[in-house]
């Protein structure tokens, strides 16, 4: 072992224990949602004793007392600024997260495992926010966000229409000609499949793009890299070994943002879903409404409920304030089950 | 010149053009400048639109750099690519640059318009090989000590290989001469267009390696009929940590194809195209 080795380790070490304070202060924001005043003594003591009592053996009690004191005092001066949450399903780093900073950078973002998570979040008032991604212009449409928005009582508030750019993300200072293997998300190493065989690269999948560039920058395996947006790069210091890798450059993807109250100024863009009867001509009645008002129609999902029995979803241009609009969806409600405004929003086109 | 397949001339007496961007390479008299090598992001960049401003219709410099010395500076290897990438996407210029290694190839492909086969490689067969699977125009130089014969068999390896965007360079041989760094053979042109079908480029940087020498070369290449020419040039030559003696600053450039874009309209005349002893070359 030289001494590059172990400074190495250090820096490692260093990362590691910044990205642990960031998700404890996270939680520290999520709990203040559950309690009334900011200060709680006996909690703050409870946790001050673990400390105390958790002994490591160079850590000692009076230095790491000293240390969580400014840790509580920080949550609590987060806990008292009045932050916007949003949860997003994935790491940090997740294309889903920066598609929330092309909307609003000051929310904090919080990750969650599943999208299921992200809807109950929002649900419960845990989080002011959610946001999901709903289509993708080469993988399509992302099928378990459009089950839970069937369902949902939520409101959609927003849409963020954003190119994913994947790049090619290496530990720093890695002989590029030694990586072997790249991981990432299936949908990533799909939209990047011509690249990586141009580079006799081996796909290997991975439940999340920024998951996996987590685990390349904790764990360095030898001769890995893996596919993820910019963000992942900065949040887990890793070299972009190649920027844009995607097959298609017109690679693009839609995230719509969730709240529990709808969007007070309303929009140009509205989502509903509803369910026909199983029956010849239903849906085309329903379609028809819109297109004899010449309403723009700019999104047709259908989804299977049961067999034989499909959702809808329709996404068209207008306001649900336009007299219009009112009239024909009013007429639409009529004639369909399960009709649900999902919500009345702006979209935000980046990067076009 | 028996044993040519593929590089030596057509029966219907077409040339190979290449079409990189908004250039046709064969058909447009390409101007290639650029640095020695990529020493850091500005000097690339600063260049890179020095070579723009002035007329130049691509970049060329190297990030991989095989040097006489193992002390030497050997380019900035990755880095230097992604500089390069850098350097196309501010100019919009494609990018030349070489590669010597055959694990570099695809990786080279990923940043670079056209791929340089320096003189020092070009008989390293693997590396031929592996560059004419590579769905990229190669620019093959001459090796010092290469006769025509050899030169074309080595296109032809790349040919071969399925990649028919293939250009030569003559960047000057080793003779007993040494008043000039090499001896820019421009008879290469003509003799070429005799044998090939592929473009002919002239280095008359590394072919003179004398700042001096290189201005009357470019007019004695244009006349002779080149399809192009590769220049270097630094934004600061002094500071070079290459072939300091043989670039030329963006003023000299600017003013160097000013003349070039002058002799190359006079060379379109049609009185030049043709040859006093076989007529249409």
């Amino acid at each position: 072992m030289k001494l590059d080795d172990i400074r190495h380790n250090i820096d490692l070490i260093d990362s590691k224990i910044l990205k642990l304070l960031n998700d404890r202060f996270e939680q520290g924001l999520l709990a203040k949602r559950f309690k009334d005043k900011i200060e709680d003594p006996k909690r703050e003591k409870e946790v001050m004793e673990r400390i105390k009592n958790n002994a490591n053996a160079l850590v000692e009690s009076d230095f790491s007392t000293g240390i969580y004191k400014n840790i509580l005092t920080e949550s609590k001066r987060l806990q008292g600024k009045s932050l916007v949450i949003i949860g997003f399903q994935g790491e940090h780093g997740a294309y889903s997260e920066e598609a929330v900073r092309h909307y609003d950078s000051n929310f904090v973002t919080i990750p969650c495992t599943t999208f299921n998570e992200v809807f109950e979040g929002v649900n419960s008032g845990t989080y002011d926010y959610g946001i999901v991604p709903v289509e993708n212009t080469l993988g399509g449409v992302v099928g378990p966000v459009n089950e839970l928005l069937i369902n949902t009582d939520l409101q959609i508030i927003g849409a963020i229409d954003m190119p994913v750019h994947h790049c090619l993300l290496m530990v720093p200072g890695t002989d590029h000609r030694d990586i072997r293997e790249v991981y990432s998300h299936s949908q990533a190493l799909a939209q990047c499949r011509r690249f990586l065989s141009r580079n006799n690269l081996t796909p290997v999948p991975y439940y999340d793009t920024a998951g996996a560039a987590r685990m390349i920058a904790e764990k360095q395996p030898r001769g890995c890299a893996c596919i993820a947006g910019k963000l992942s790069a900065e949040l887990y210091n890793l070299e972009i070994l190649k920027e844009n890798i995607e097959d298609l450059s017109s690679n693009r993807t839609r995230f719509l943002l969730l709240s529990k109250q709808p969007h007070e100024d309303g929009g140009t863009k509205c989502t509903i879903t509803f369910t026909t009867e199983h029956k010849a001509g239903t849906l085309f009645s329903v379609l028809e409404l819109f297109a004899s008002s010449g309403i723009n129609l700019t999104r047709i999902e259908s989804i299977p409920n049961e067999p034989g029995d499909y959702s809808f979803f329709l996404d068209f241009d207008g306001s649900i304030k336009d007299p219009k609009i009112m009239d024909t969806l009013e007429k639409a409600e009529k004639q369909t089950s399960g009709f649900k405004i999902l919500g009345c929003y702006s979209e935000k086109v980046v990067g076009h | 010149m028996d044993n040519l397949k593929l590089a030596k001339l057509r029966e219907d007496g077409k040339r190979t053009t290449i079409k990189i961007g908004d250039i046709v390479i064969g058909e447009d008299f390409v101007v290639i400048a650029g640095p020695c090598g990529v020493e850091s992001e500005e000097q690339t960049v600063e260049t890179a639109k020095a070579v723009r401003e002035g007329g130049g219709m691509m970049f060329r410099g190297g990030a991989y750099k095989p040097r006489t010395s193992p002390y030497d500076f050997q380019g900035l290897g990755l880095q230097g690519l992604k500089i390069l990438e850098k350097a196309r996407a501010t100019t919009g210029l494609p990018i030349v640059t070489e590669v010597i290694d055959p694990r570099d190839v695809s990786w080279v492909c990923e940043f670079a318009d056209i791929l340089q086969i320096g003189a020092r490689n070009m008989q390293n067969f693997s590396l031929l090989k592996e560059v004419g699977r590579a769905g990229k125009p190669v620019l093959l130089k001459r090796g010092m000590y290469s006769t025509l014969k050899e030169w074309l068999n080595c296109a032809e390896y790349i040919l071969a290989e399925g990649n028919m965007d293939v250009m030569l360079c003559e960047r000057g041989i080793r003779t007993f001469e040494t008043y000039t760094r090499n001896t820019l053979d421009l008879s290469m042109i003509p003799a070429i267009r005799e044998l090939s079908h592929l473009p002919v480029l002239i280095d008359p940087s590394h072919g003179t390696g004398k700042l001096s020498l290189i201005e009357k070369m470019c007019f004695a290449a244009i006349a002779a009929g080149a399809d192009g020419l590769l220049l270097e040039v630094h934004i600061n030559p002094c500071e070079a940590k290459s072939d300091a003696d043989q670039q030329f600053n963006p003023q000299q450039f600017a003013l160097l194809m000013q003349k070039i874009q002058k002799l190359q309209k006079f060379m379109q005349e049609k009185v030049f195209n043709s040859s006093i002893i076989s007529g249409d070359l």
